[in-house]
């Protein structure tokens, strides 16, 4: 590798690093929240960050939690849980292996795959022409271990923190999603028509009782997006292949 | 619950997590060639954000009010193309000064 390329892929790294803060302090008050979920379920401070740190995911975290206060034992019921709560991830995944550098082996593409978060996968997005892995790597990086920190911090003091501020942080991860969301929707009429019958949808869905009562919040935005996507892709295709010859 | 069955339930979920994050990317390596699926991926990731967004925002903190708030300031700061740590700090100090507000008019 001559030294171009080695700067490039440093610089790459770091472009991610600095990507990833926003995320990262995104996920402290969700990792703390689950940190003190779980250890209000009763469990201990190491077994609160062993099952943080491998569930990588505030929802599966939450809905693990629930089961553990439900005093549930079926493992089957742990996995199906979070298999139905988390399905999107199967969407965001395939979404993001269209992104990614073709030259990226397998391996570095699991890893992709282990660390494809919801926000890091959005701001992944924002990139421009593929998506390097040194990029994503460093984008990932900081999100994690601020997961783990935040949950450890939250087992740790359960409930030290001052209720105003909690409140607060609670809106940060919503701030990031409209942050990810509001540019590109200004600039592409499709996207936007994208935005808003998501918006609608998603809106009604959660006021009509018979849907709420039924299905679990991750079953309305799989069905939510999945809708939405689907009517745009038939009402404005998009024209990849010119794009590509473009760059 | 034994500790070693809260080992077990977190390790099968974890595998779960790993192959549904894991195997679109391995398994879909080349990339789509049909229009209809490409339309759909490429806007699948606006759908997935905004249907978490809303209306589950509004119910991010403590009231509706400085929910919304916190909402619209994350909006018109978005729009006028801030980046996202301007965003989210801004958004999440709107929410807590309308609360302290609030506070104050009670």
């Amino acid at each position: 590798m001559n030294k171009t390329s080695t700067l490039k892929t440093e610089s790459s790294f770091l472009k991610g690093l600095k990507d990833g803060i926003p995320v990262a302090l995104g996920y402290i008050p969700i990792s703390l929240a689950c940190g003190i979920a779980t250890s209000k379920a009763g469990l201990s401070f190491f077994m609160s960050q062993f099952m943080s740190m491998l569930i990588y995911s505030g929802a599966g975290q939450a809905a693990a939690t629930n089961l553990i206060r439900g005093g549930e034992t079926a493992i089957v019921m742990y996995a199906l849980t979070l298999f139905v709560t988390n399905c999107r991830y199967i969407l965001l995944s395939m979404s993001l292996a269209q992104r990614l550098d073709p030259s990226m082996n397998s391996l570095q593409r699991t890893m992709i795959g282990i660390f494809n978060t919801d926000e890091v996968f959005g701001v992944a997005m924002k990139e421009k022409g593929d998506i390097k892995a040194s990029y994503f790597f460093g984008l990932a990086t900081l999100p994690y271990i601020a997961f783990a920190f935040g949950n450890a911090l939250g087992s740790f003091t359960t409930d030290l923190l001052p209720a105003s501020l909690s409140s607060a942080l609670g809106i940060m991860i919503y701030a990031m999603f409209i942050a990810i969301i509001i540019p590109p929707a200004k600039e592409s009429k499709p996207i936007l028509i994208v935005l808003l019958v998501a918006l609608a949808l998603s809106i009604v869905l959660e006021c009509i009782p018979v849907v709420k009562s039924h299905l679990t919040p991750g079953w309305i935005v799989i069905i939510c997006a999945v809708t939405t996507a689907s009517i745009c892709a038939v009402i404005f295709p998009v024209e990849y292949e010119e794009k590509k010859e473009e760059l | 619950m034994s500790a070693q069955h809260l080992i077990y339930i977190s390790l099968a979920m974890c595998a779960v997590m790993v192959i549904m994050r894991t195997a679109p990317m391995l398994f879909m390596k080349n990339k789509v060639k049909n229009k209809f699926l490409q339309s759909f991926l490429a806007y699948i990731p606006c759908a997935v954000l905004t249907s978490m967004a809303f209306p589950e925002v509004f119910s991010s903190t403590s009231n509706i009010w400085s929910a919304s708030a916190g909402a619209l300031a994350a909006i018109a700061l978005a729009y006028f193309n801030q980046g996202l740590i301007v965003v989210t700090l801004s958004s999440t100090a709107v929410v807590f000064i309308v609360e302290q507000l609030m506070n104050l008019v009670k």
